[in-house]
């Protein structure tokens, strides 16, 4: 077999070095959108919901037309168990069986005319899933890697529990904080003001990376041993 | 292949490039919602949320615990001037009401024949195209017969039937018509007074049990409880014919003849008289004639037909045992309560009633602290003075209705006349016309509701807007809120009864006729005109001002000549060698709440005895007609005949036999029917279909009855005389009362 010319002889060269450039560079990629955004490949921005959920509505305060609902009404294990969870389908029915549009008392109706027809078709929705079994598949907005380790419900008792103290948490402006706080207030510190938020938007409150654990732990006295935090 | 450093990049960037482009971490980045509440998920916070239960005697403030939008818990507000803070047995079962198997799903259309109770789901728009049909073609001839409930809701339904020319009745199954009709001659209203017992010295009552069932019997409780703990314990003497919770509470129980409690109280307002015939009180309830006027009520002259037993008169002839009984117990600080429930239930019962009342004009305590209080008024000037209860001659009069054709529909809620009333009134019957329209609101199915064409199922009184005005109010005007504090399950689908009669009155033209919008609406506007703050009056039950009481320490002239005028003694119905007495059970009430598990679990508070009915007769006239507990008899009326369990009971007097309400219910929930005959049955239907005289009310303690063995048993469930007690310890102070089993030693 006559030899290839030179040219020709660069082609697998070529086309492995690319292989091999290409690899590398989403390796690359993929270690830089994981590092800066929250969720992973999202670029840190909410991605787009099934259904519309404004926290505004349902958290706000009362004043700025909200209804108040406690972070913990819905997400019932957090202040219990390691995940928050988000509500079944059947906890948003508890109050949309009521305010649903269709129903006769003047309650309902008096809070349907603050309610904007894409809301109510989002609320359709819910109560369709709800009649037909079926769970709705959310978004995930916060996420921490599958080695780590989080349980809100210390965190919430750090934050929520104890005689009354003031901390510096290494975290967001570094302001004392006069401790217990709220659930809501103690949620906010990672998770930002959420009940100000249309939409849940990542890193509005803090990074979730592992150095902001490190730094809150050493300074208030927590073990930093690794498997505290890594499985 | 070879796995070459090469191989194995090439393949790497292969798979990775694989699990981007097919999604694979698309389920990492999800969280679902399961479609249900998992079971094992608790939040652990509750809220308290006030709201109100009309449904158990004079109403009760109650606090519910919320957790994740369901109710959990009922206790008593502590705001709240009746209750204050405690709540009844009956209330706490309202809760199985929510969550009950049995209840209501939705709408539904009788597809059987009347009184079958069976039925096919319908949607709500077919629903209330059909009952407006109904209402708009029969409305003139429409029956709306719904509980006793007062203030809005009666204000919603009176204006409802009116404005298409039918009526409302009012419904209540321990019918208290003498008392409410001697309330209207002797103090001028509709509504009872108020009775202080919290701050008198001493008390006697007069048949009514107030600790039990009669007035606001959980009021009544907590203010005797203060009444007793006083630094000079209140002492409490009660005249009565049947071991009742109250009697067996008092410090003397003076057991008389069925239906004299009239006749006591003449003769203790005699002995009243007789000591302190200067008192200005003795001479405004005179008319100045003095202690001669009351001179025929001697107790001498009584004694025949109070029959008091020679034991219970302390060894002294009945003259001076009332004098001493005026001296110790009433002439200072006394208060007379009572007259009314089982004591009004006679044909002279508004006389029983009257001479109650009367007595504390005697005793001069009328509108003071530790007196009686006559009622300040309704709270609401706007809305009409709802009508009485109906009373048995209202049913008769609407069963002629029925069968004459002038009625054409009725409209039921949460009312069961057919289970209610004795079988001779005939109101089974006159439903069963086919020519009639029956339609139902109740979210339970009962011997009523069952004779609908149509099931429009109303929501649970802790899902449902509602407002009243205790009776009896404290002494001063009391409105109470309550407030949905949860929603239906998912899968029960009921709409507002008083909803649904406003936007139907809307719909067919009649809406400039009725109070507002919506049931809600007419508690707003209701609580505005309070001058009160609507959320204020949602956290604390209600509205009340204590400053605004009613006048009337003087008694009506002519009063003592009325009262005498309609002394006379019970009109018997029947014969036998027993007195029948039906009385309230303590939970179940009138059978209002046998489809709740709770209420029919409740021990009776004397007997212990649950789920089932039995018959209270004094024990040695029971062992001498061969009789032992759990023993099955027929207790036999001129009207019908039905079985109970025997109890045997050493306190209860003898020629009485005292039987619960509430039993034998033969359509509805599991809970309530299916049961064996011998140990659960309705003691209303085999009563005479009797008026007392002067109210038109049925006198449903007035009938004799034989009781005759039925050569079977069956075991009684009960709490009390499984273990025996016995004393044990030295000293005294170390003595306790330890429960051993039978035949065990110490």
């Amino acid at each position: 077999m006559p030899p290839l010319p030179p040219t020709r002889q660069l082609i697998p060269l070529a086309i492995a070095g690319f292989a091999v450039t290409a690899i590398v560079a989403f390796i690359l990629v993929v270690l830089f959108m994981s590092w800066f955004s929250n969720p992973p490949f999202g670029w840190g921005n909410a991605p787009d919901q099934p259904i519309g959920f404004p926290h505004t509505v349902h958290a706000g305060s009362a004043e700025e037309g909200g209804h108040a609902i406690q972070c913990e009404f819905c997400h019932r294990n957090v202040t219990t168990g390691a995940a928050a969870t988000v509500p079944a389908v059947e906890v948003c029915v508890i109050c949309h069986k009521q305010i649903n549009g269709s129903n006769v008392t003047a309650s309902a109706r008096e809070q349907i005319e603050e309610i904007s027809p894409d809301q109510l078709v989002d609320i359709q929705r819910v109560l369709d899933r709800h009649a037909e079994s079926r769970p709705i598949d959310w978004e995930r907005v916060h996420r921490m890697p599958d080695h780590v380790r989080f349980v809100h419900e210390a965190h919430l008792r750090f934050l929520t529990q104890g005689e009354p103290r003031t901390v510096t948490l290494p975290v967001g402006d570094e302001k004392p904080i006069n401790l217990p706080v709220t659930v809501p207030e103690a949620c906010s510190v990672c998770h930002g003001d959420v009940a100000n938020m249309e939409e849940v938007q990542p890193q509005q409150g803090q990074s979730l990376k592992m150095g902001t654990c490190l730094d809150c732990h050493r300074e208030n006295d927590v073990s930093t041993d690794c498997t505290v935090c890594h499985k | 292949m070879k796995l070459t450093r090469r191989n194995f990049l090439a393949w790497a960037g292969i798979a990775a490039t694989g699990a981007i482009a097919c999604d694979l971490f698309d389920d990492e980045l999800r969280v679902q919602s399961p479609a249900l509440i998992p079971e094992d998920l608790v939040k652990g916070r509750d809220n308290w949320y006030a709201t109100y239960d009309p449904s158990v005697p004079g109403g009760q403030s109650i606090l519910v615990r919320v957790m994740e939008g369901r109710a959990k818990k009922v206790r008593g507000n502590p705001r709240f001037p009746t209750n204050q803070g405690k709540q009844s047995a009956a209330a706490d079962a309202v809760l199985q009401s929510l969550y009950h198997p049995d209840r209501i799903a939705g709408p539904m259309l009788r597809n059987g024949p009347r009184g079958s109770g069976r039925y096919r789901a319908i949607g709500w728009d077919e629903a209330l195209n059909r009952f407006r049909a109904a209402v708009d073609d029969r409305g003139d001839g429409m029956l709306l017969i719904t509980e006793a409930q007062c203030a809005g809701f009666a204000h919603i339904c009176q204006v409802f039937a009116e404005a298409f020319g039918g009526r409302h009745l009012r419904y209540d199954g321990l019918d208290d018509s003498a008392y409410g009709a001697a309330v209207q001659d002797v103090l001028g209203t509709t509504r009872m007074p108020w009775h202080d017992i919290a701050h008198a010295e001493t008390l006697v009552s007069f048949g009514s049990d107030f600790l039990s069932t009669w007035g606001n019997p959980t009021a009544y409780s907590v203010a005797y409880g203060k009444f007793r703990s006083k630094e000079h314990r209140g002492r409490h003497i009660h005249f009565g014919s049947r071991y009742s919770l109250t009697a067996a509470n008092a410090d003397k129980w003076v057991p008389i003849a069925p239906g004299s409690e009239g006749y006591a109280a003449m003769a203790l307002g005699w002995a009243v008289a007789t000591s302190h015939p200067e008192s200005s009180y003795v001479q405004a309830v005179t008319g100045e004639a003095g202690p001669g006027a009351l001179s025929g009520f001697s107790p001498d002259a009584m004694a025949g037909m109070l029959q008091i037993p020679e034991a219970a008169l302390d060894g002294e002839n009945i003259n001076r045992f009332f004098e001493h009984l005026a001296h110790d117990y009433v002439a200072h600080g006394g208060l007379a309560i009572g007259g009314g429930g089982e004591a009004g239930a006679y044909s002279n019962g508004k006389f029983n009633a009257s001479a109650a009342l009367m007595l504390n004009y005697l005793l001069g305590n009328v509108g003071k602290s530790g007196g009686m209080q006559p009622d300040a008024g309704a709270p609401i000037g706007s809305a009409p003075r709802n009508a009485p209860p109906a009373t048995l001659r209202d049913w008769r009069q609407a069963v002629s209705e029925i069968n004459a054709g002038r009625a054409r529909m009725v409209i039921v809620h949460n009312a069961d006349p057919v289970y209610g009333l004795p079988s001779g009134v005939g109101i089974r019957e006159a439903l069963s016309n086919e020519n009639l329209a029956v339609i139902s609101a109740s979210p339970f199915l009962d011997e009523t509701a069952a004779m609908a064409d149509l099931i429009i199922p109303d929501r649970a009184g802790l899902e449902n807007w509602g407002d009243d005005a205790p009776n009896p109010a404290p002494g001063y005007k009391v409105y109470a809120v309550q407030q949905p504090v949860v929603n239906p399950l998912p899968d029960l689908d009921p709409r507002s009864f008083p909803d649904i009669l406003l936007s139907s009155a809307a719909d067919l033209g009649r809406g400039d006729m009725v109070p507002a919008a919506s049931y809600e609406e007419l508690i707003r506007a209701n609580i505005a005109e309070l001058g009160a703050d609507f959320t204020e009056a949602l956290k604390n039950g209600g509205w009340w001002d204590e400053g605004d009481t009613a006048r009337g320490a003087d008694p009506p002239s002519g009063l003592l000549d009325s009262v005498a005028g309609m002394a006379s003694m019970p009109q018997v119905q029947g014969s036998g060698d027993f007195q029948l007495q039906p009385f309230a059970h303590h939970t179940l009430l009138d059978g209002r709440n046998a489809h709740l598990p709770w209420a029919q679990s409740t021990p009776d508070p004397l007997t212990t005895v649950a789920w089932q009915t039995w018959v209270d007769i004094n024990y040695t006239q029971g062992k001498n007609m061969g009789l032992r507990e759990g023993d099955v008899v027929n207790i036999t009326t001129a009207n019908g005949s039905i079985q109970a369990l025997v109890y045997l009971n050493p306190a209860s007097p003898p020629g009485i036999a005292a039987v619960p309400m509430g039993g034998g219910r033969q359509i509805g929930s599991d809970y309530a029917t299916g049961r064996d005959a011998r140990e659960s049955s309705n003691v209303m239907s085999i009563l005479t279909v009797a008026e007392a005289d002067g109210s038109g009310g049925l006198a449903w303690s007035a009938n004799r009855c034989t009781i005759t063995p039925a050569n079977d048993s069956m075991p009684v469930s009960k709490l009390e005389g499984g273990y025996t007690s016995r004393e044990v310890g030295a000293h005294p102070a170390e003595q306790v009362f330890k429960s051993v089993t039978d035949g065990e030693g110490h």
